[in-house]
């Protein structure tokens, strides 16, 4: 596992993943997420853990799909396969804005010290770091701008609306 | 024009200090090229034929004086003394350094420029017409809705890594100056059933390998729903756009795929979602924005000058010049003056440091301190008094800006070719150049009326000659550079793409090619009315085939 | 087959670059005719020292050209290559103050 921030903070990353061998009874103990289609699947057996659960979308699943469910789930994974796709971003704005999901949604994959900014104006609050991006570094790329004309995940009105105006 | 906030201010600067420490990073050996490139490259910095090459946002193509003046200064200072003006509005410096692009950058945003966006896979520089705010045919003034969407596109945080680049054009006039219809969206403002002004939506235009006009997915917007429309537009496109495939993955394919009208049933069904958020635009933000671009204080003037009516009959020289590169403004006793860049001693669109310095002056005085940039690569004064017109064209003259041929012949739009650019197959600016010197005859020209040639090195079509009523395309034949012709486009309102005509032309024949084409026209027009458009859209291809291969 | 030489861009300044080899040195000129070519041995050896100046952050990009025996030294044998050896084609604009004559250089299509 490589470096992994939560909150803007360095933190221990106690989820396991589903490593796509196990069946719903032989899920290791603890905290685990799953991907969207074992979820559906398992879905009754897996609520009757004694664990937090969370969800992995593929870039081309729908949020929609998890919407039943948000407030069951502590962990929606999305994935970044290369640094160049961006479809997580629309997905977890998606999730935060219009379906108010309150977990922690999770960049996994190639999650560059140059996208963090991004990723957490759209909603992204953990972070798997990709490989070879050092974490002191990325810590600083929250705050490198500090200026945000859009409304995301962070801002509810652009900035000609902010501040009352 | 629009003025900066101290927010914006600090955007610039934040921006610029995080890309000089990317470029220490990199210099010092701590960023590998492959990480460093996409950081460059969202930083309009190129690795090109030659060189680095730093291409410069002009918003909306509107430029102050003392921008220009910076634009100058950088071309002096950290390259070779000149620039290139592109079609999309923006500059492009060919040769500065590495370590100096920071530089390069602050010195830019002390005058409110920059070269954020301007590559990569993002929303690009928002393009509009020349003339907004001076035009006679105008609905209304689109640049406070192109400043609109320039605030909401930069570092929009979900559309920064699209499937592909992303190209906005707007235009609020009738005549379409802008090309909004080869654009991922063109905008056009027109009066609705309601009397208010809003939008036709055009999505899906494009050039490239695959060229497409823009499909009317919305007839009409209203104006208030511009931003959240668009936001809903980027957000299909970001989720389902082909990222499979580079030369699949512009808008133009996700519309042509899905078929119109599914596309505009993803569309509204997401706008629906968030027409009400924050995006909407509330009557007084668009007034707050509109007061940036209010109308100077226009002196109340005659709509004629004797000075300038004697010249015109006097000297020939100059009625050349007024009849061709004067276009009339809505205010009386003002005229909007095209300053050519095709002048048959420079490559199309560039422009020395001694010319910049020169512009700026003659803007701050005959023209409100400012300048446009067109898609077509030439340079406009927007609001001159008639009684300057004589004392500027001598200016010009001077300047070698004055060439008599706007929107005809030798007025070529031209990419940097095989010369400078690394994708290039062929060379455009030597075939540009070959044309402009053999018709460098104004009665000709003349005599041949409203006509466009566009010349690209390559099937990416920068030079955009899919829409040029004579387009040249350049392509590498077993390592020979040949010329295909491609007759019967246009960027305007009546947009359409270009066919070809037949095999390719060697670089020794095109020349000769374009003069039968021409003489084709020429016999066979109705009447000196008919432009070589309309003709060709009579005629069709036969007789300049019959022509060109007998 | 024909010999090749390396080229790549200075990392610094983006300007065309050739690798030379010398005495076991190796150094990168701008002018593709005082480059060394090769090909079997000399050109592994060749590839070995780009790779270290891409390594070393010196150059950007390492790869290729096919060259010919020419007049004073190397050419490239594909028209990209040899306009990128001898740069643009075309004079570049320039300003009185900066030049004799615009129209000095312009070569034909």
């Amino acid at each position: 596992m490589g470096n992994y921030i939560k909150d803007r903070k360095p933190d221990t990353d106690e989820w396991m993943p589903f490593s796509g061998l196990e069946d719903s009874d032989t899920l290791p103990a603890g905290d685990i997420y799953v991907p969207l289609e074992e979820w559906l699947k398992n879905r009754e057996a897996l609520l009757t853990r004694n664990s937090r659960l969370g969800v992995l979308l593929n870039n081309t699943d729908d949020p929609a799909a998890l919407v039943p469910d948000l407030d069951r789930l502590d962990l929606v994974v999305l994935e970044f396969p290369k640094m160049a796709d961006g479809r997580a971003f629309s997905q977890a704005r998606l999730l935060r804005e219009r379906y108010g999901f309150t977990g922690d949604i999770r960049a996994t994959g190639d999650v560059l010290h140059d996208q963090l900014f991004y990723m957490q104006r759209c909603g992204i609050n953990a972070f798997e770091l990709g490989e070879g991006e050092d974490l002191t570094s990325s810590l600083k790329a929250f705050d490198e701008m500090t200026i945000t004309y859009q409304p995301a995940a962070d801002e509810e009105f652009p900035i000609w609306r902010r501040d009352g105006k | 024009m629009y003025q900066y906030s101290e927010q914006d201010h600090q955007l610039l600067l934040e921006r610029v200090e995080q890309f000089r420490g990317q470029v220490q990073r990199r210099l010092k050996g701590q960023l590998s090229e492959d990480e460093f490139k996409h950081q460059r490259l969202r930083n309009g910095l190129y690795l090109q034929l030659h060189a680095y090459m730093l291409r410069v946002a002009i918003p909306y193509g509107l430029l102050s004086a003392e921008q220009m003046r910076t634009l100058a200064h950088i071309a002096r200072k950290y390259d070779k003394g000149y620039g290139h003006f592109s079609t999309r509005q923006n500059i492009q410096y060919n040769w500065p350094k590495l370590e100096d692009v920071p530089n390069i950058l602050d010195d830019l945003a002390a005058v409110e420029m920059h070269a954020i966006q301007t590559s990569g896979n993002c929303i690009r520089n928002t393009t509009s017409d020349p003339l907004a705010g001076v035009a006679r045919d105008e609905v209304e003034d689109p640049r406070p809705y192109c400043e609109l969407i320039r605030q909401w596109s930069t570092f929009h945080p979900e559309f920064n890594f699209l499937p592909r680049k992303f190209k906005i054009a707007v235009t609020g006039a009738v005549g379409d100056r802008a090309a909004v219809a080869v654009h991922d969206i063109g905008l056009k403002l027109i009066q609705g059933p309601d009397g208010e002004n809003g939008f036709e939506v055009y999505v899906g235009g494009g050039l490239g390998r695959t060229p497409m006009i823009g499909k009317l997915i919305r007839k009409y917007l209203p104006k208030e729903d511009m931003l959240t429309y668009l936001e809903a537009i980027l957000r299909v496109y970001n989720q389902l756009g082909r990222r499979d495939n580079l030369y699949k993955a512009r808008i133009k394919i996700l519309v042509h795929e899905t078929g119109e009208e599914k596309f505009r049933k993803l569309i509204e069904a997401e706008w629906q979602q968030i027409k009400a958020t924050g995006l909407y635009l509330r009557e007084q933000d668009i007034e707050r924005i509109k007061g940036f671009f209010k109308d100077p204080d226009y002196q109340e003037l005659p709509d004629t000058d004797a000075d300038f009516e004697n010249l015109l009959l006097s000297d020939p020289e100059f009625g050349r010049w007024a009849d061709k590169n004067i276009d009339q403004h809505k205010q009386s006793g003002y005229r909007i003056v095209y300053l050519s860049l095709k002048s048959v001693n420079q490559p199309p669109g560039d422009v020395t440091a001694d010319q910049m310095d020169a512009i700026a002056d003659l803007a701050d005085k005959y023209s409100l301190g400012q300048i446009r940039t067109t898609h077509r690569q030439n340079l406009v004064l927007s609001d001159v008094q008639l009684k300057d017109l004589v004392p500027l064209w001598q200016e010009l003259k001077a300047l070698d800006l004055a060439t008599p041929n706007y929107n005809h012949l030798t007025d070529i739009i031209s990419c940097p070719g095989l010369d400078f650019c690394a994708l290039a197959t062929a060379r455009s600016i030597p075939i540009s150049q070959a044309i402009t010197e053999r018709f460098d005859n104004y009665d000709f020209i003349n005599d041949l009326g409203d006509l466009s040639i566009n010349i690209s090195g390559c099937i990416n079509a920068c030079g955009h000659h899919h829409v040029a009523n004579i387009g040249i395309l350049g392509v590498n034949k077993k390592g020979e550079e040949v010329y295909q012709l491609t007759l019967g486009g246009s960027a305007r309102e009546d947009a359409s793409i270009g066919k070809i005509i037949g095999p390719a032309f060697g670089a020794d024949q095109i020349v000769d090619a374009i003069g039968d084409v021409l003489g084709v026209y020429l016999e066979n027009r109705e009447d000196p009315e008919e432009t070589f458009l309309t003709a060709y859209r009579r005629l069709g291809q036969a007789p300049f085939k019959e022509k060109l291969y007998g | 087959m024909a010999l090749q030489v390396y080229t790549a861009s200075l990392l610094k300044e983006g300007l065309v670059a050739y690798l030379c080899l010398e005495d076991g040195a190796s150094s990168w000129t701008s002018d593709i005719r005082g480059a060394t070519a090769g090909d079997g041995d000399l050109l592994e050896t060749l590839k070995i020292a780009a790779e270290k100046a891409e390594r070393d952050n010196l150059i950007i990009a390492p790869y290729v050209v096919d060259v010919l025996e020419a007049e004073n030294g190397w050419k490239a044998t594909t028209k990209r290559e040899q306009i990128r050896a001898d740069g643009p084609t075309i004079a570049l604009p320039r300003d009185a103050s900066a030049a004799s004559t615009t129209d000095e250089g312009r070569k034909a299509a």
